[in-house]
């Protein structure tokens, strides 16, 4: 839910719970300071009609001034003046029906010793639908008033947010791999200015971090590379000794492939940080056709070797935009894995077309998760030799030119597709 | 034949050097920038070995320098930066070749000889081994005065043998020489255990004497003491 659409539901919420209570308070004041206004000329009316009472002792032939029914019966003298205000209701002739009316009862002795009884009723009808009126009148201006405040609460909030859902965008679209700085706009709201220069700092230390991490993950290859080189130069050197024993001998060639190992290794992880480094940027339109061709003739000789037959539907001039080099390493990269990881008089499919690339194989059944295959050094036990690199190479090259990879294993036939 | 080692770190520079001296050439080195331009305005070298990324100054600058100077001399870069950008630059520029660290010395061997030969008589000699003839120029090979039909595999294996001669060959080298390191080593070896069965084969049938010994456990030895 937005942050706008909560603060609006509550606002409305609470609108509507002070709209039935203010309601509740309403109708009995309003009725209260009505009665008293009722009770006040009943009185007045009582007092009249009992000065005329006094002294004349018959009961008088009186119009009320308020427009009252008044009734005065003669009785027996009573032993004290009461009077008694309440709600009745009088049956009205014409009508032939209940009115409810306010009733003052007033019951008094005259100058002659005799005993009055007067009712005077106000009929409630208009006051009932005045008081109605009031509370129509009342609840109309307090709905009209939370309306107002609602939609202008919803529109200063939305202004008052924009800033704070342009962040939202630029956040959403940063990568913390590209180049440039986060650098979020101004705002004059404080608290989003804030926001925004804490969260430039952040990114900008997180960037930092992150090149010189990468940065070193290059240098560190790339540093070995000379150490290694070192190494291996002393043993062309060393082995050339005539008088090494055949146990030194077989030591020596256990050395060169352990140093050959190593240094593949790091030129794995020399390209992948190169990747990662933004260094093969260049791209240019690759006949991925022809690259595939080449990849094949190079490999022909391997694959007739061990048995495995090669199967390939290749589209001719098959052309994506993406560096010419890593266009060489995924290809290579994808057959020497469909070759290494090949059973023997295997087969290896691979077709092309402008929509995918498809490199199926032969070989044993995979044993972990096929998505697990594209982490760094993921091997299998049968290939001691590869240090399991070639296929996290190939994703980091798909992500990096914008297809898309997927891998699929039917017990002993393992498919990667390549999306462009 | 003389060559240059331009190379900051020692220990590889010696190496190097060490390893072309068995062979009775004449090998120097230098470890920084000054010091190379100063030999290389002193003698002529028939090849020179620069890394780029020297103490005080890049090797692609003596490069430069040597190009302007018009000396004719087979320059081959040794970096250790397997950047594309280095390598065309420095191509670009006149080098011959470019060998990323690490190396064996026997593939620098093989591609300063092939370079020298190029140079000192634009590829049209020939390489002779006892009663083995080379022509590298149309690829031809005889034994004993008889044409051998070799495969493109066995011909690489006799001219990187023959330029590494005497030598004890690592297994790894030979199978990086001709297939690269995109290829599993367990099966490259296979291969080139087969290849070396039918190169000897073939020399063997016209008459040639058996020059290849294995080396038990590192690989093989061309030499002209026949086992």
């Amino acid at each position: 839910m937005k942050l706008l659409t909560k603060t609006t539901v509550y606002y409305i919420a609470f609108s509507f719970l002070a709209f039935i209570i203010g309601g509740v308070i309403l109708y009995p004041v309003l009725k209260g300071i009505l009665y008293r206004e009722i009770d006040e000329n009943l009185v007045t009316e009582q007092l009249l009609v009992e000065e005329t009472l006094r002294y004349s002792d018959t009961i008088p032939d009186y119009h009320s001034v308020f427009g009252h029914m008044i009734e005065v019966q003669r009785g027996v003298k009573p032993s004290k003046y009461v009077m008694n205000i309440q709600d009745t209701a009088v049956y009205d002739p014409e009508t032939r029906d209940l009115i409810a009316c306010r009733h003052l009862q007033y019951i008094m002795i005259s100058s002659a010793g005799h005993g009055y009884t007067i009712h005077i009723y106000k009929p409630l009808q208009r006051t009932q639908s005045t008081i109605v009126e009031i509370f129509i009148t009342v609840i109309f201006l307090f709905s009209l008033l939370i309306i107002l405040l609602v939609a202008v609460n919803y529109f200063i909030s939305r202004r008052v947010w924009i800033p704070f859902y342009r962040t939202l965008g630029h956040l959403a679209e940063y990568k913390i791999a590209q180049n440039e700085a986060l650098a979020l706009p101004d705002s004059s709201i404080y608290e989003f200015r804030m926001l925004n220069r804490t969260l430039d700092a952040m990114s900008g230390k997180i960037r930092a971090d992150y090149q010189s991490l990468k940065e070193f993950n290059e240098n560190a290859a790339h540093e070995l590379q000379t150490p290694l080189a070192i190494i291996t130069s002393k043993l062309d050197l060393l082995i050339q000794d005539e008088n090494l024993t055949q146990d030194q001998l077989e030591k020596l060639g256990s050395v060169y492939e352990a140093i050959r190992r190593m240094s593949r290794l790091n030129q794995g992880l020399l390209l992948i940080s190169k990747i990662e480094n933004n260094q093969f940027q260049a791209s240019e339109q690759v006949d991925l056709s022809e690259v595939i061709r080449k990849t094949l003739n190079n490999f022909r000789e391997i694959c007739e070797e061990k048995k495995i037959r090669v199967d390939s539907s290749i589209r001719p001039e098959i052309t994506i935009s993406m560096n010419r080099i890593l266009a060489e390493v995924l290809v290579s990269n994808l057959v020497t894995n469909a070759v290494v990881h090949n059973i023997p008089e295997g087969w290896i499919r691979i077709d092309l077309d402008h929509a995918a690339l498809t490199i199926s194989n032969t070989g044993l059944p995979l044993k972990v998760e096929p998505e697990s295959l594209f982490g760094r050094f993921r091997k299998s036990e049968r290939s001691r030799d590869s240090v399991g690199l070639g296929l996290a190479i190939v994703k980091k090259i798909v992500l990096f030119s914008g297809m898309k990879i997927r891998y699929t294993a039917n017990e002993s036939v393992h498919t990667l597709k390549i999306t462009f | 034949m003389k060559i240059l080692v331009i190379e900051d770190e020692k220990e590889l520079a010696q190496a190097i050097r060490e390893y072309f001296r068995k062979d009775d050439q004449v090998c120097e080195c230098a470890f920084n920038r000054d010091e190379a331009t100063e030999k290389l305005n002193l003698y002529d070298y028939d090849c020179i070995l620069v890394d780029i990324g020297l103490p005080d100054g890049s090797g692609l600058d003596i490069i430069r320098d040597l190009k302007n100077q018009q000396v004719d001399t087979g320059i081959i870069i040794i970096s250790a930066r397997n950047s594309l950008d280095d390598k065309i630059d420095g191509l670009n520029i006149g080098a011959d070749d470019y060998l990323t660290k690490p190396f064996y010395l026997s593939e620098l061997n093989a591609r300063v000889k092939s370079i020298i030969r190029r140079k000192s008589f634009s590829g049209g000699n020939e390489i002779v081994f006892e009663e083995i003839r080379i022509i590298p120029d149309q690829m031809v090979v005889s034994v004993c005065g008889h044409p051998v039909d070799l495969t493109r595999k066995e011909y690489d294996l006799l001219t990187y043998f023959l330029a590494n001669k005497n030598r004890v060959l690592n297994k790894e080298s030979i199978a990086e020489h001709l297939w690269g390191d995109n290829m599993d080593m367990a099966d490259s070896f296979e291969f080139l255990y087969n290849h070396i069965k039918n190169l000897r084969k073939k020399i063997l049938e016209k008459g040639g004497k058996n020059y290849i010994r294995t080396v038990y456990g590192i690989g093989y030895k061309f030499s002209s003491s026949v086992s």
